[in-house]
């Protein structure tokens, strides 16, 4: 083995939200001092504002640690702190093919949860050894016995000897640092073949162009050499490579096989750089790329519409720039009668969307519209023609299909055992087909159902959490496609439909869901001077009818004395809250109350 | 004389606060004294510079201007009448509360000048009253009322609310029946409005309220009842024996000039509409240290052609006589139906307007929705009307 790959350790930090996994890593920093306490914003990996808020991590990041052992020796540890959900199961897998090992961080008082378990089983594809840790143990509800014993049952991972910590009081943090060292074996690769590199992640940035993070397999690069990324096929010429430091980048003449590091060549576009990737050398490349490479492919559309029609350039300008760094999000614009211009946006997944979302409103300050998010439906017409619809607006008349098929996962629940009940009864509410149910021990057993994706791309993780008081975990994957009866359901307003809020449902559940919107947005819209009746129809058939009853009541009947500016604010104030609504024919309706039919509680 | 002016005095002093009132008001009687001199010489201010107004209406409101002292009161008449030009027909009201007025006190004020009264009751059901957190009782307001009327008072306004905590349909209409027993000249039917920073807006989840139909319910009932009894609607708030309409409050909706003395009282004067902080001790120290630089005026502003256009619509639709379009072409030079024609006709269409020769009105249920109507139609920036007015038609 070259003396170089022994000091170097490759790692990543695996956990389901909130086991602790950012805090850990913040130690971890801490101990090895490669940041003093006191400069340490808490959980520096996470450092775009709205992972920290939510605790969790959305786009995978990675450290250099420079850790001076007491055995004398200086190691180079590469932290790749990996995305939390499943949203970003691709993105995980990437990550951690560019470790050699993988820190399972299980919560002392909760224990194995859906993603753990599903990140530990990647990780165990990915052939990496795992190291858990058990977190928390400063709280009072900590079983480190009982979740020991879950690890080795569920995992069959050794735990006797695994580390018991609090990330948050720095306990025992040296025990990890110690793990990390003995149980995750060096890098292994040849610095003298052609170049082999994974990228894992990517991010642009305005003065360097695109910055590529990579995981060196074989070979070396540096500062003039070409490269080339293997599946995308495009070419480029490298101007820097380094190591991410605690505090930025910082370059380095070359990087070895065994490095994890970053590269930048003047690239314009994330979308060139997809995570999965191969780079190799232009010139004698090595033939074959690491293998799993696949583009991420949306599975949850929805459109998107400024509130106020007149952003619509703005709009488009913040998804460019949201784009720059998020190769997964796509768009294309779209016109609604109801809404105007937006865009037809892709996301991963709901977490992925509902980021995209809150980013696009807090960072560029918009105000949205969004409708039902649909999955891709693929539909075999009459005709003989297969199409992929993913707009219910452009779904076929009843009478040209052939064969609908929907979008099927495999996922699987974990969840403490009086809660299996409730969660069965929700599976099959969405029209779950039930697999099998596992014991991970006495108390929490793990589910597994088949569920079309439209099914759970509402509110399935929401009513999740409410029928198990936030216990239940849950993580799905794509598994196809399923033949299915599906039926467009329209929402008119006033006898007119309103394009935006038609939707796909199965047949089964057309007539409830028609109901349940009718209502929903009878409630949410607002009086007017006239009353406005609320359909829901199926073809041409009314399936569901509510009323919005006429206003009666909106006066000034007080008398302020002679202060009349009070007046004509109010009445001012009520014009600008006029012009937020969306004129649809004769009813106004506020972006409030279009939303309001995306929130089904139960 | 030409100019005819309104006075309002403001007088900021209540013996305890009502839970739904946002009016500028404060309970410290130790002040009372120091504020009449301080009004006084507000007067005195204002006296020189308005010689030539006539003024033929003194509104004295509150807050509770009965919790003065009838020494201060007449204090306070003998400065209006010192400083300005009284009309003798002029329509000098006091705002009393029920609790705080005999006999007595009020046989004094209308020797003094007072001619009219306007007594607040609110409801005749005590529980109500209660709900309010009014200090006085039915039996309190009938024993004012009569007293009132033993003073010789002939022209009695009575403030009467619906949308009342616990307040139903059929318990309103007790109280409107009370109202119309006692055969006030002046009725004043208001709704309830729960304003922001008021103890009702804090615990509102708490309040049982009438929703918005029946709210409707018991406004469609006062104006039928009243109207019934020989009162004359004449605005959305405001039912009067014919000839006893408040001149005072009149002016508001005809866009008339008037002062208002006191903190937060507000004034229509020289097209500029200004009024004063709501703050009780600058107010009194502004005044009496006449050479020192203190600012009380809260809002000031001059009345643009485009925002008097706006106003004169918002303010002449109040009234049931509603919006001449001839006198509207007089004033401004504009054809209202020209500019609001598409919104006339559906709302002439549907029963919420009326069109009587050249005039516009609200029928009683469009009059009850006329803030969105008038948010729909009016603009007070709107582009349209600032390029009429600026002579671009003249149709």
């Amino acid at each position: 083995m070259s003396s170089r790959f022994k000091n170097i350790r490759n790692f990543s930090i695996i956990a389901h939200i909130d086991h602790g996994k950012s805090t850990l890593a913040d130690r971890i920093l801490e101990y090895t001092r490669s940041v003093q306490s006191r400069d340490m914003e808490e959980q520096l990996l996470d450092n775009m504002d709205l992972e920290r808020e939510r605790g969790i991590t959305i786009k995978a990041h990675a450290v250099n640690l420079q850790y001076n052992a007491p055995d004398g020796e200086i190691y180079s540890l590469n932290l790749i702190d990996t995305p939390g959900h499943v949203d970003f199961g691709y993105e995980v897998s990437r990550s951690l093919n560019a470790c050699e090992g993988a820190l399972l961080v299980v919560d002392s008082t909760q224990g194995i949860e859906a993603q753990s378990l599903a990140n530990a089983y990647l990780a165990s594809d990915a052939g990496l050894e795992i190291v858990p840790i058990i977190n928390k143990i400063d709280l009072p509800a900590a079983d480190v016995e009982r979740v020991r014993a879950e690890i080795e049952d569920t995992l069959a991972i050794p735990a006797d000897d695994c580390p018991a910590i609090s990330a948050k009081q720095g306990t025992n943090i040296d025990q990890v640092i110690e793990k990390i060292i003995t149980a995750i074996p060096p890098p292994s690769g040849d610095e003298s073949s052609p170049l082999k590199c994974l990228i894992f992640d990517s991010y642009y940035d305005s003065y360097m162009g695109v910055v590529v993070y990579v995981r060196v397999f074989d070979g070396m690069v540096g500062p003039g050499d070409f490269i080339r990324l293997m599946n995308i096929g495009s070419e480029f010429q490298v101007i820097d490579v380094g190591i991410m430091s605690p505090f930025g980048l910082t370059k380095r003449e070359k990087l070895y096989a065994g490095d994890v590091g970053y590269i930048t060549a003047s690239i314009k576009d994330v979308s060139e750089t997809r995570v999965g990737d191969t780079i190799t050398n232009a010139q004698n490349g090595t033939a074959t790329p690491l293998p799993g490479f696949k583009k991420a492919l949306p599975m949850v559309f929805a459109g998107i519409y400024p509130a106020d029609g007149s952003r619509y350039g703005d709009l488009r300008d913040a998804l460019e720039k949201l784009q720059l760094n998020d190769a997964s999000l796509s768009f294309e614009p779209e016109t609604s009668a109801a809404l105007g211009f937006g865009f037809r946006c892709g996301f991963l997944g709901l977490l992925h969307m509902e980021i995209i979302e809150q980013r696009l409103e807090r960072e560029f300050n918009l105000d949205l519209i969004t409708t039902a998010p649909s999955v891709v439906y693929k539909i075999k017409k009459t005709d003989g023609n297969v199409i992929y619809i993913d707009n219910p607006t452009n779904y076929p008349p009843p009478d040209e299909i052939a064969e609908a098929d929907e979008p099927i996962v495999k996922a699987s629940v974990i969840t403490p055992v009086e809660y299996v009940g409730g969660i069965m009864e929700l599976c099959q509410d969405r029209r779950g087909i039930f697999i099998d149910m596992k014991y991970i021990d006495q108390t929490r057993a793990e589910l597994h159902y088949e569920l079309p994706l439209n099914e759970i791309i509402y509110d399935f993780f929401d009513a999740l959490k409410s029928r198990s008081k936030g216990y239940a975990s849950l993580d799905y994957e794509l598994d196809g496609y399923k033949r299915s009866k599906l039926v467009k359901l329209d929402i008119l307003l006033n006898g007119e439909l309103v394009d935006a809020l038609s939707f796909i449902v199965h047949e089964e559940k057309a007539y409830a869901r028609g109901r349940r919107i009718a209502e929903k947005l009878k409630d949410n819209i607002s009086r007017q001077l006239f009353e406005i009746p609320v359909q829901a129809a199926i073809g041409g058939k009314i399936i569901a009818r509510e009323t919005v009853k006429a206003l009666r009541k909106d006066v000034l009947a007080k008398c302020y004395g002679g202060d009349i500016t009070r007046k004509k604010k109010l009445l001012e104030k009520q014009k600008e809250g006029k012009k937020r609504m969306r004129q649809l024919g004769s009813v106004e309706i506020s972006p409030e109350a279009f939303m309001s039919v995306l929130k089904f509680d139960e | 004389m030409e100019n005819k002016l309104g006075l309002y005095i403001h007088i900021p002093f209540c013996s305890s606060k009502c839970a739904y009132c946002d009016f500028y008001s404060i309970t410290e009687p130790k002040k009372h004294q120091r504020y009449i001199d301080s009004l006084i010489l507000h007067m005195e201010d204002y006296s020189e510079t308005l010689d030539n107004y006539d003024i033929d209406s003194v509104f004295i409101g509150g807050g509770t201007p009965t919790v003065l002292s009838k020494k201060l009161m007449i204090t306070l008449l003998d400065g209006i009448f010192n400083n300005f030009n009284i009309t003798k027909d002029a329509e000098i009201t006091l705002e009393a509360n029920p609790a705080t007025i005999d006999t007595g006190i009020l046989k004094r004020y209308r020797s003094e000048g007072i001619n009219r009264l306007s007594i607040g009751m609110q409801s005749s059901c005590d529980n109500e009253l209660k709900a309010l957190t009014r200090i006085h009782t039915f039996d309190e307001f009938e024993e004012s009322f009569r007293a009132a009327r033993k003073a010789k008072f002939d022209n009695i306004n009575i403030d009467l609310m619906y949308g009342i905590p616990e307040q139903t349909t059929a318990s309103f209409k007790m109280s409107l029946d009370a109202v119309c027993d006692l055969q006030p000249e002046h009725v004043s039917v208001y709704g309830l409005k729960i304003e922001d920073n008021t103890p009702f807006a804090e615990k509102i989840e708490t309040l049982v309220l009438p929703d918005e139909d029946e709210e409707y319910a018991m406004y469609e009932m006062a104006v039928n009842t009243l109207t019934q009894q020989d009162y004359v609607q004449y605005e959305i708030s405001n039912f009067a024996r014919p000839g006893f309409e408040c001149r005072h409050n009149l002016k508001y909706w005809n866009c008339k000039e008037y002062l208002g003395l006191g903190p937060a009282a507000h004034s229509y004067l020289n097209d500029c509409r200004f009024s004063f902080r709501r703050d009780m001790d600058l107010y009194m120290e502004a005044m009496e240290k006449i050479d020192t630089e203190y600012d009380i005026l809260d809002e000031c502003y001059n009345i643009t052609p485009k925002e008097r256009v706006g106003e004169y619509i918002m303010l002449q639709l109040r009234l049931n006589q509603g919006l001449d379009t001839e006198r509207f072409r007089e004033l401004f030079n504009l054809n209202f139906e020209r500019i609001y024609g598409k919104y006339l006709k559906i709302y002439v269409e549907n029963d919420f307007m009326k069109k009587d020769k050249s005039t516009y009105s609200f029928t009683t249920k469009g009059r009850y929705v006329s803030n969105y109507i008038l948010s729909a139609m009016l603009d007070f920036d709107s582009n349209i009307i600032s390029n009429i007015v600026n002579g671009t038609d003249k149709s």
